[in-house]
């Protein structure tokens, strides 16, 4: 299995190229192209995990890509220009915001973090995806992405954090005091880090986008 | 004429440089950047005089292309997509026939022919493109939202499969075999769901990023309009 991001930063693409018997699994939109040989089927998280996975506001479909007889590759995308991350899953673990979430290893499970309902950033219908397992796994952010390492503590926009390591502890916060100070900085929710780890921020703010962009375009009816 | 394409694959643009008198280039309407005053334009109506693209009346599509024609050796143009993304371009010839997403076509030399292509995989783009058959001699440029990623089919691999919307282009020597994937509505989360699959031999284009998605992004993002009275 040989894993590669083309065309870094702004157009990037992610290129996974299977052995015969090897598999990947992949975001169910997210799947640009592939080779004739890859059989692709949903991926059956089982009932307990679906419902999981839609009560988590998730994506129910994820596609498992298997190469069958030959050597083949897959070329996965995400819908706005950003670059893309491989992250090695197995020593460390990480914690995922869902828009971020591409593809991963069938090795990899990445459900939602339960129990986490503070979890949940308010906004886009986003939450929290968590990892469990080793191989690999591929981020998906819209604008560039830069890595920190944080040290003690750190607090980064809900809106631009993509993923962190699970050795954080985070916390999603108010960042200002008292609701009008929270309007007027336009610094809503932010995640607050403490401890030791790698956390990944995308230099763009998909709600941000949309409300910027969205609201210029005619009102739909 | 020669030509070279800047800035892929985020931002790209053509830079022609006519070498003799009469040399044309033919664009869709609005896709000049730039060019030397004394190049002659004419606009062409789809189908009319310049028959430059013999094609059935499709809805929406832009009916006007423009025919930029060299007066002097020397003189240059410039032409840019609307959308982000790379530039390629591809020659060709009697044995050399390119299919293309209508919504990807840039520009082409005089000798191109364009036709809409009506047979399978008509239907398989977002409403507003059809599949375009390129066939006579000369140069043809198209554009991608989003970054190239070409497939060498039949050397590479045996075949391959694109999701519609991310399909650009491919050469005459594939065969085009379409198919829906399941039942399921928003499988894709383009909304679409078709697939394109191309066996034979021949360079295919698929394009990184496509425009149905972004327009699904921000659908939910504009304002709602009064209810009518």
């Amino acid at each position: 299995m040989r894993l590669e991001i083309l065309n870094r930063p702004t157009q990037s693409f992610a290129r996974v190229r299977l052995l015969p018997g090897e598999s990947f699994v992949g975001e169910s939109g997210a799947m640009v192209g592939m080779t004739t040989n890859i059989a692709m089927a949903q991926e059956s998280a089982g009932l307990i995990g679906g419902l999981k996975r839609v009560f988590g506001g998730e994506t129910i479909f994820r596609n498992t890509f298997a190469a069958q007889g030959s050597e083949g590759e897959v070329i996965f995308s995400t819908p706005l220009a950003g670059d893309m991350e491989i992250l090695d899953v197995g020593d460390k673990q990480w914690c995922l915001q869902n828009s971020a979430y591409v593809a991963s290893s069938t090795s990899v499970e990445v459900a939602s973090k339960s129990g986490k309902l503070k979890g949940f950033f308010s906004g886009a219908g986003s939450f929290v995806l968590g990892t469990r397992g080793s191989g690999y796994l591929v981020l998906g952010a819209f604008g560039a992405i830069e890595a920190i390492d944080v040290q003690g503590g750190m607090v980064i926009d809900t809106g631009h954090v993509i993923a962190w390591e699970a050795s954080l502890a985070y916390q999603v916060e108010d960042n200002s005091r008292g609701v009008i100070a929270s309007w007027l900085s336009g610094e809503n929710l932010v995640c607050s880090f403490s401890g030791t780890g790698r956390a990944y921020l995308q230099t763009r703010n998909l709600a941000d986008y949309g409300a910027t962009v969205g609201a210029l375009l005619p009102p739909r009816s | 004429m020669q030509s070279e394409i800047r800035h892929n694959p985020d931002a790209a643009i053509v830079h022609f440089r006519f070498e003799e008198v009469g040399e044309q280039v033919t664009t869709e309407a609005g896709a000049m950047v730039g060019c030397d005053s004394a190049v002659e334009m004419t606009t062409h109506i789809q189908g009319g005089l310049g028959g430059a693209l013999r094609t059935k009346v499709v809805r929406q599509d832009s009916l006007f292309k423009n025919v930029f024609t060299a007066t002097a050796p020397g003189q240059t143009l410039s032409i840019a997509p609307g959308s982000e993304g790379a530039i390629d371009t591809a020659m060709i010839d009697t044995d050399k026939e390119l299919y293309l997403q209508s919504t990807s076509l840039l520009a082409w030399t005089s000798g191109v022919v364009l036709d809409a292509h009506s047979q399978r995989g008509r239907n398989i783009f977002a409403s507003r493109a059809f599949l375009v058959r390129a066939y006579g001699r000369g140069q043809i440029w198209f554009s991608a939202h989003g970054a190239f990623h070409v497939v060498e089919v039949g050397k590479e691999y045996d075949g391959y499969v694109a999701e519609a919307g991310h399909l650009v282009a491919f050469e005459g020597g594939l065969k085009l075999h379409t198919r829906r994937v399941a039942a399921i509505k928003n499988y894709f989360r383009q909304g679409g769901g078709h697939l394109a699959e191309l066996r034979g031999e021949g360079r295919l284009w698929l394009q990184t990023k496509n425009t149905t998605s972004l327009l699904h992004f921000l659908h939910p993002f504009r304002r709602v309009g009064r209810a009518r009275e």
